[in-house]
C-alpha cells in the first residue's frame, strides 16, 4: 500500500534532515500507529504520504486508490469558521463528485452525528468535531484511511467510540489506517504494528514488543 | 431624486456592488485576507491612472491591473511563506508607486480623484456595462466553484485530498477579488473599498449561521449598507463612498448590540 525507500526530507531543503534515509513499506490491510517524540517528523510522513510535500531525496508511493485524512484537530477545528456538520459535508461529497446526497446522512449516522447535522462546527465538542472529520474522510469509500493524532484534545468517552470504530473499520472493511499517534496506550491497544521514528529514521515492531522495550511494560497490558 | 439619469446609473451600479462585494468577501474574511481588499484597492488606483493614461475605460484598466497584482499576491505567498505580511508591502509599494508616479507626471487629461472618495455623478453608461458583465461573469463563476472554494477557506489540505487543483483556484479567487473591487471603486472609491468587501460580511458573521446562511445575509446587509448610503449621501451632499462605510459601521454596532441584548434577555429567562 505504502512504500518508502531512502526518504529524506527537511524544509529547507538541506540538512539537517528531519527524514533521512528512512525506509518504509505498509501493506494493505494493516493498521500502523506512527510513534516518536515531538519534532522527530510524524505529521512530516504523513504530508509527504498525502503528497503535501515532496521528497528531499529517495521517494514515498503509495498504490491506494481513495485516501481518506483526518488532520489534526488544531488544524482542522477552524472553529470561527460559519459551517455547519451537514453543510461540511456535503460540499466535501460534491468535491469528491459523489452524486448521491444520502451519502452524507450514512456518514453521520455511521458516527452517531445525526443529531448534530444543523450544529455549527465550531459549537461541537472536541469528540464530536473529530467524529465529524473522521466522517468526512470516510465518504467515497477509502481504502487508506491517515489520521494525524485522533484523540487530541478527545475527551475518554470519545475517544473509546473513536478507537473502537477504527478498528471495526480495519478489520471488517479491510480500509488501511496509518495514524500518528501521541497516545501510546490506544496505538498498542488498537494498530497491529507500530511504526517508531527516532533520529530520522524509523522500524517497525509490533505492540507487544514495542511496549515491552519502549514502554517497560509487560504483554499484558497489550 | 430617482427621476435623475445619474442617480439611476449610480443605483444599478450599486445593486451589482452590492451582491458581489459580499459574494468575494466572505471568503477574504474567513481566509484572513481582509488586508489583501485593502492592497488591491491601491492597485485598482494604479490600474485606474494607466486605464486613464492611455486613453482607455479606468475600470478596465483597474480589472486587468488589480488581476495581476492579485497574482503577484498568489505567486509572493509561496515564495515569502516565512514573511507572508511582507507580501502586501511590496504590492503596495507597487501599486502606489506606480498610481502616484503617474498622478504627478501630469500627463492625465482627466482627474482619478473621483475614484479615491467614489462619486456617484461619473458613472457613465460604459462603466454600467463593464460592472454588469464583470459582476455577472464572477457571480457565475463563484456559483460553479462554489463548493471548492468553501473548503479552500474552511480546510485546504482536505480540499488538496479530495483532487481540488487548490493553486488554480487561487488564482482564479484573485481574479474574482480584482473583479469586485473595480466595479465598486466608481460609488464607493479607492479609500473605503475594503471595508465594503469586509463589514457586511463581519456583521453577518454575528448570527453565528452557517455558511450559505451567512453569506444571503452577507448580502442583505451589504444592500442596506450601499444603498442606503447612495440615497442619504445624495441628500447631504457628501461623498457617496465615505457614507456608506459609516452606514456599515452603524449596521455591524447595531447588529452587535441586539445580540448583546438578546444573549442577556436569554440568559436572565433562564435564570
Amino acid at each position: 500500500m505504502i512504500k518508502a525507500e531512502n526518504l529524506t526530507f527537511s524544509y529547507t531543503g538541506s540538512g539537517p534532515f528531519i527524514l533521512d534515509g528512512l525506509e518504509l513499506f505498509i501493506n494493505d490491510g494493516e493498521y500502523v500507529s506512527v510513534v516518536g517524540d515531538n519534532g522527530c517528523g510524524k505529521s512530516t510522513l504523513i504530508k509527504l504520504i498525502l503528497r503535501f510535500l515532496k521528497p528531499t531525496r529517495g521517494s514515498i508511493t503509495t498504490d491506494a486508490k481513495k485516501i481518506g485524512y483526518v488532520p489534526q484537530k488544531s488544524e482542522a477545528s477552524n472553529s470561527g469558521f460559519p459551517i455547519t456538520v451537514w453543510e461540511m459535508l456535503n460540499s466535501y461529497r460534491r468535491l469528491l463528485k459523489i452524486k448521491d446526497k444520502s451519502v452524507v446522512e450514512e456518514s453521520l449516522k455511521q458516527l452517531g452525528l445525526s443529531e448534530k447535522a444543523k450544529s455549527l462546527m465550531g459549537n461541537l465538542s472536541g469528540g464530536q468535531a473529530q467524529k465529524a472529520l473522521i466522517a468526512r474522510a470516510l465518504m467515497g469509500n477509502p481504502d487508506l484511511l491517515i489520521l494525524d493524532e485522533p484523540s487530541a484534545g478527545v475527551d475518554i468517552d470519545s475517544q473509546r467510540d473513536i478507537y473502537t470504530f477504527l478498528k471495526k473499520l480495519n478489520i471488517e472493511k479491510g480500509v488501511t489506517i496509518v495514524s500518528v499517534e501521541h497516545n501510546l496506550d490506544a496505538a498498542i491497544s488498537n494498530s497491529t504494528t507500530i511504526f517508531h521514528l527516532h533520529g530520522g529514521t524509523g522500524h517497525f515492531c509490533t505492540p507487544k514488543k514495542y511496549s515491552e522495550e519502549y514502554l517497560g511494560k509487560d504483554d499484558s497490558h497489550a | 431624486m430617482l427621476s435623475f439619469g445619474f442617480m439611476q446609473n449610480a443605483l444599478f451600479v450599486s445593486l451589482f456592488i452590492s451582491v458581489l462585494c459580499p459574494c468575494i468577501g466572505v471568503f477574504l474574511v474567513l481566509r484572513r485576507y481582509s488586508m489583501i481588499g485593502d492592497t488591491l484597492a491601491h492597485s485598482s488606483l494604479a490600474g485606474i491612472t494607466i486605464g486613464l493614461l492611455f486613453n482607455q475605460n479606468p475600470v478596465l484598466g483597474a480589472f486587468i491591473f488589480t488581476s495581476l497584482c492579485g497574482a503577484l499576491i498568489e505567486f509572493l505567498r509561496r515564495y515569502f511563506k516565512k514573511y507572508t505580511d511582507l507580501i502586501l508591502t511590496i504590492v503596495l509599494a507597487l501599486s502606489v508607486g506606480t498610481a502616484i508616479t503617474i498622478i504627478s507626471s501630469g500627463k492625465l487629461h482627466t482627474s482619478a480623484d473621483s475614484f479615491m472618495f467614489g462619486s456617484i455623478l461619473t458613472v457613465t453608461e460604459t462603466d454600467m456595462v463593464m460592472v454588469a458583465v464583470l459582476s455577472v461573469i464572477s457571480v457565475l463563476t463563484l456559483i460553479f466553484l462554489y463548493h471548492q472554494m468553501v473548503y479552500i477557506a474552511y480546510d485546504e489540505e482536505a480540499a488538496r485530498v479530495a483532487g481540488v487543483k487548490t493553486e488554480l483556484i487561487n488564482y482564479v479567487f484573485f481574479v474574482l477579488v480584482a473583479s469586485a473591487i473595480s466595479v465598486s471603486i466608481r460609488i464607493v472609491g479607492v479609500l473605503v473599498l475594503s471595508s465594503m468587501i469586509a463589514l457586511p460580511v463581519a456583521t453577518a458573521l454575528q448570527l453565528e449561521k452557517g455558511f450559505k446562511t451567512t453569506l444571503i445575509f452577507s448580502i442583505i446587509f451589504s444592500m442596506i449598507d450601499i444603498v442606503s448610503g447612495l440615497f442619504i449621501s445624495y441628500y447631504l451632499n457628501v461623498a457617496p463612498g465615505g457614507f456608506t462605510a459609516l452606514v456599515s459601521v452603524f449596521v455591524l454596532v447595531a447588529v452587535m448590540a441586539g445580540k448583546k441584548i438578546r444573549f442577556r434577555e436569554k440568559r436572565s429567562s433562564e435564570a
